[in-house]
């Protein structure tokens, strides 16, 4: 027996020796490897990029072997975390809208690269404030998700509302309540609970307000958020008169499309096929806006950077500009659905598609990009607790802005976001 | 291509099987060599030898997979460690987080324990009641028998994909959704059933209500001395009366024990955390522990067994610790608050375990109680703190109310739950009474009875005044309210909850409130309890037939036979149910991660919930390695103490 396992490890051993390189040591020296990740792509997409997108890029930078990657959204924020932490991961990595400042000087400082290419004017101006931190371009952005509000035009009453108070007006005349149970709502949010707290950021927004004062302490003692939670609680009580008050029914397929709802938040993935019938009864406009403040569209950019572990980002970023090409960009439209953030890429959408040509003349107007969130993964479930005790009237409006206020500067302190 | 990285995984996958012979073999040596070194036999060395090398794989995995982790984790709990930024020890601060409830993390912690003890608590046993009854309905030998017992277990397989919590989400709509729309029917078909639909509603909201309000950290001003007089008004009555067996002696005993260790450990791990305790004195406290043991090990007293003398010595230990405080003063109206009620549960609980104690021994700790109790008089005297805390007492007694402003809402908010004595020492006034009657059992019958009833008089008198102080003190929110024109905060979602019966189209809310979201996740672990049905099942086929003929031929009913035959007989696999129960419902993830809404977070999130998002979405690694090491903690005491208690209610033999 111990001769046999004496002979059996001999054998294991000899045998990963005796197979052959994958790759000989001097080609390996030649041969540069470009890992790019990018989260959710399809099957269709990582052949695109393996078959044509590049087959290009390596025919034009000879020694250089490029390789996709690609993982799902539920482990996203400790892959990327890992890699960029650590020092150890591909040269390109996908961000998401708001982690500009999350990552921030772990990335790459790109202005030297991107100064003089021509393309960069033709980015929308809320895509290159996405990949923008500390006045440093950090990336490029990839596509972008806008998400204004749509209205049904054929079911409801009055006008298109582009201020707090006519808003309020607006889902009082257009919401119907019957026995203690919501019959049809004038507004429903992506989250069905009406209340998102990205939306509540965009409503800061609107009203004038920002997430930060100068000297980079949270404004949430501010009069502007003031305003952006007491017309959430407006709305919501509008809707709801009382927390016991039932939902919507349930419904099949969209919330746009059902018939219960007159108006409401959604990414376009949420809505029908623009080539759907109900778009002749269906209008886009921004989100409504505070006393002080101005109307605008929310807009969630993804995008490409390049992690400061990257010795050498040159390469990395020829791949940039190269993937952000006009042509790549549109053929990313059409394989993955990516819609384009430089508008020279749009041409033939709007030619094709009206309703994506209204939605990205209306960005153009109104797109402000989800950016610059600070310590944005745990500011989400601080305002989720904070406007869960408001909204439900478990806590005064001073109270829940002093807490946002006092519990925000603290996370922004232990992040170092404040001196 | 694709040829390179086969064989890319295919060196690899060779390398690790080297590794694991390797470490296996060398394992095997290491254990044969101290085999050798141990004098054993040639024989007994080659059995141990290749014991070990085949075991190898497993023995390597565990190091490598799970022990390397789990001690890596403890380490960064007492650390910073969070992703990007330089780690730095600092020392109990994550725990000091958590267990004192410090910030928004310690908040956050403390509502999620919330949580998983409302899942364990009150979703186990309906979870074992469902288990039970679908046993008992399967126990019958009926056409189709099968078939039920394969849809009654199906939900094990499904429950918990993503594809069926939807499906759950679906049905729980409130508007419409399948099971708000069953239950109104079947509340529309009779009057009676109307009246309990919609008492059901008023129930859980009012319960839930009043729930949010305790997570939420509302001061409940003098009700909080209303649970625990209670309590010890309701055990000591129980003591009181009638004659006892030695079994129901031993369970009150026991039951006191564990309630009276659980207190203790609580109050000591406040004391140590609530400032850093200087190292010296735990590596003190821990060789006392240690010394304790041996000690106890070596004097082998004959009434002492070895677990009661560990807990002894670690309650020495602990005591010891704690007394280490760098700021320890008994003046300190904090210290008082939690350091006195622990030396009161210590001390009854090491007289516990000392004991049984002689006629002499009672005698002598009458006498030490009524010094003890003039002497706790004397530190509650008037003019310490605003009020006076032997004011307090007696205006409770006498139940007049102790709530001198009224007016004040940052008074009723603040100043007044601090500035009264502290719930505890009630607690551990109505430990050591209850082990105290335990104790003397049938050795001293009218000792015990009169105590007893003492005991529970006073208690019950000392309840009923906190709770109708403690209705004025509610009264005193909406009224100061009501002057400023704002509205009252103070258990809002209880009292909107109570303001009024429900109409008869009310519906439960479900996934659309924090009054029903965690009451949807215990319905959907209902739903899913096959696996503790298949066990009840198993336990049923088990009982003896003629135990229900001799029970039936002696005028038994069905109800005593399930009492008195069925429950005991299936008492293990009850206990099996609820340790694995009770260890799911604690680390309760899945259904949580899928039907959290954003208004519904907080009030579904469960302590292994947080710690993931803390850990991987916020990525402070430190905070949740600290959290999952106090739940590891949590559910390695209560395991321990179900098998404790275990004793004196599961039978394993007929």
């Amino acid at each position: 027996m111990k001769r046999f396992l004496f002979l059996l490890l001999v054998a294991l051993i000899a045998f990963p020796a005796a197979l052959p390189a994958g790759t000989s040591p001097a080609q390996a020296r030649q041969e540069q490897v470009l890992e790019i990740y990018i989260t959710g792509l399809t099957e269709d997409t990582m052949n695109w990029f393996r078959e044509v997108a590049f087959p290009a890029f390596e025919a034009a930078h000879p020694g250089v072997k490029c390789e996709i990657l690609t993982g799902g959204w539920g482990d996203f924020d400790v892959t990327v975390a890992g890699w960029i932490t650590t020092g150890e991961g591909p040269d390109i990595v996908y961000l998401g809208s708001e982690y500009a400042a999350t990552y921030g000087d772990l990335l790459h400082n790109l202005d030297p690269y991107f100064a003089d290419w021509e393309d960069w004017g033709q980015y929308l101006p809320a895509a290159i404030d996405t990949v923008t931190y500390d006045g440093h371009i950090r990336g490029l952005p990839l596509l972008m998700s806008p998400r204004p509000i749509f209205y049904r035009t054929d079911l409801m009453k009055g006008e298109i509302p582009l201020t707090f108070e006519d808003a309020l007006e607006f889902y009082r005349a257009n919401t119907i309540l019957e026995g203690g149970a919501a019959k049809q709502w004038a507004f429903m949010d992506i989250g069905n609970d009406l209340f998102d707290a990205q939306e509540f950021i965009a409503y800061i927004w609107t009203a004038g307000g920002e997430l930060y004062y100068e000297d980079g302490t949270s404004a949430f003692d501010s009069e502007p958020v003031a305003e952006a939670m007491q017309y959430m609680y407006d709305r919501r009580r509008i809707m709801r008169p009382t927390e016991d008050t039932a939902g919507l029914p349930p419904f099949e397929g969209t919330a746009l499309a059902s018939g219960l709802v007159i108006s409401g938040i959604f990414p376009m993935w949420a809505v029908p096929p623009t080539s759907d019938p109900i778009w002749n009864n269906v209008e886009m406009a921004p989100y409504p806006a505070g006393k002080n403040g101005s109307p605008l569209i929310q807009v969630f950019i993804d995008w490409l950077s390049v992690p400061a572990y990257v010795e050498n980002p040159e390469l990395a970023v020829e791949f940039l500009k190269f993937i952000g090409s006009k042509d790549n960009a549109i053929a990313l439209k059409q394989v993955a659905g990516f819609t384009p953030t430089r508008q020279d890429a749009w041409d033939e959408i709007k030619a094709t598609d009206p309703v994506w040509a209204k939605l990205l003349d209306l960005t153009v107007e109104y797109g402000r990009a989800f950016a610059d969130i600070r310590a944005s993964a745990e500011l989400r479930p601080l305002i989720f607790e904070q406007m869960t005790l408001f909204l439900t009237d478990q806590q005064s409006l001073e109270d829940t802005q002093a807490a946002l206020k006092e519990e925000y500067d603290i996370i922004l302190e232990e992040a170092g976001y404040l001196d | 291509m694709a040829s390179e990285m086969r064989l890319h995984n295919l060196k690899w996958a060779l390398l690790t099987v080297i590794f694991i012979i390797v470490s296996s073999v060398a394992l095997g040596l290491l254990a044969r060599l101290i085999a050798r070194l141990r004098g054993l036999s040639e024989t007994e060395q080659r059995k141990i030898f290749w014991g070990f090398t085949l075991a190898g794989p497993w023995i390597v995995g565990f190091f490598i997979f799970v022990l390397g982790p789990a001690l890596a984790s403890l380490y960064y709990s007492f650390t910073d460690y969070e992703l990007g930024q330089k780690m730095e020890w600092v020392g109990l601060d994550n725990y000091r987080k958590m267990l004192l409830v410090y910030g928004r993390q310690g908040r956050q912690f403390n509502k999620a324990m919330l949580n998983s003890f409302y899942y364990a608590l009150i979703g186990v046993p309906l979870q074992i009641l469902a288990a039970l009854i679908m046993a008992l309905l399967l126990n019958h030998e009926v056409r189709g028998i099968r078939f039920f017992r394969m849809v009654f277990y199906m939900p094990v397989i499904l429950a918990g994909g993503p594809a069926i919590l939807l499906a759950w989400r679906y049905m729980l709509t409130t508007n419409g959704g399948f099971v708000n729309e069953a239950m109104r029917k079947i509340a529309g078909m009779f009057f009676i059933f109307d009246y309990l639909y919609r008492g059901f509603i008023y129930g859980m909201e009012a319960f839930n209500g009043f729930y949010a309000g305790i997570a939420q950290g509302d001061p409940i001003g003098p009700l909080k001395y209303t649970a625990p007089a209670l309590l010890g008004a309701l055990i000591l009555w129980l003591l009181a009366r009638g004659e006892w067996s030695e079994g129901k002696r031993l369970l009150a005993w026991r039951a006191a024990q564990i309630v009276g260790l659980a207190m203790f450990f609580r109050l000591a791990s406040k004391g140590l955390m609530a400032q850093p305790v200087n190292p010296a004195w735990l590596y003190a406290a821990g060789i006392a522990a240690l010394g304790g043991i041996a000690w106890l090990g070596w004097l082998r007293h004959p009434r002492l067994r070895l677990t009661q003398g560990a807990l002894l010595a670690a309650t020495i230990a602990l005591g010891i610790a704690v007394l280490a405080r760098r700021d320890f003063a008994l003046g300190d109206a904090e210290t008082q608050r939690y350091l006195l009620p622990l030396a009161l549960t210590a001390l009854a609980l090491i007289g516990a375990w000392i004991g049984p104690w002689t006629a002499r021994t009672y005698r002598l700790l009458a006498l030490f109680g009524a010094l003890l109790s003039i002497l706790l008089l004397v530190r509650l005297a008037p003019g310490q703190l605003d009020g006076g805390r032997l004011e307090v007492l007696m205006r409770y007694l006498t139940f007049g109310s102790t709530l001198d402003r009224t007016d004040d809402l940052d008074y009723l908010n603040k100043v007044y739950p601090v500035q009264t004595m502290s719930s505890l020492w009630f607690y551990g006034l109505a430990i050591a009474a209850w082990l105290g009657v335990a104790g003397l059992g049938e050795a001293h019958p009218m000792a015990r009875r009169r105590l007893a009833w003492g005991g529970a008089a006073l208690f019950a008198l000392f309840a009923l005044g906190s709770f109708l102080d403690g209705r004025a003190y509610f009264q005193a929110f909406e009224r100061l309210a009501q002057a400023s024109g704002k509205p009252n905060y103070h258990f809002s979602l209880f009292r909107q909850a109570i303001a009024q019966f429900p109409s008869s189209d009310r519906v439960p809310l479900w996934m659309n409130s924090e009054l029903w979201s965690k009451p949807a996740l215990i319905l959907i672990t209902m739903w899913s309890s096959g696996t503790g049905m298949l066990i009840f099942l198993a336990a049923l086929k088990n009982v003896p037939r003629e135990l229900y003929e001799a029970a039936e031929v002696d005028g038994a009913n069905v109800w005593q036979r399930f009492v008195k035959i069925t429950l005991p007989m299936i008492s293990p696999a009850m206990f099996y149910n609820i340790v694995i129960g009770m260890i799911a419902a604690l680390q309760t993830f899945e259904t949580i991660y899928i039907l959290q809404t954003p208004l519904t977070l907080d009030s579904l999130q469960s302590a292994a919930y947080l710690l993931y998002a803390r850990t991987f979405s916020e990525l402070h690694i430190g905070e949740g390695a600290a959290m999952s090491w106090i739940l590891v903690v949590i559910i390695l005491t209560l395991t321990v103490l179900q098998f404790r208690f275990s004793r004196s209610w599961v039978h394993y033999e007929a």
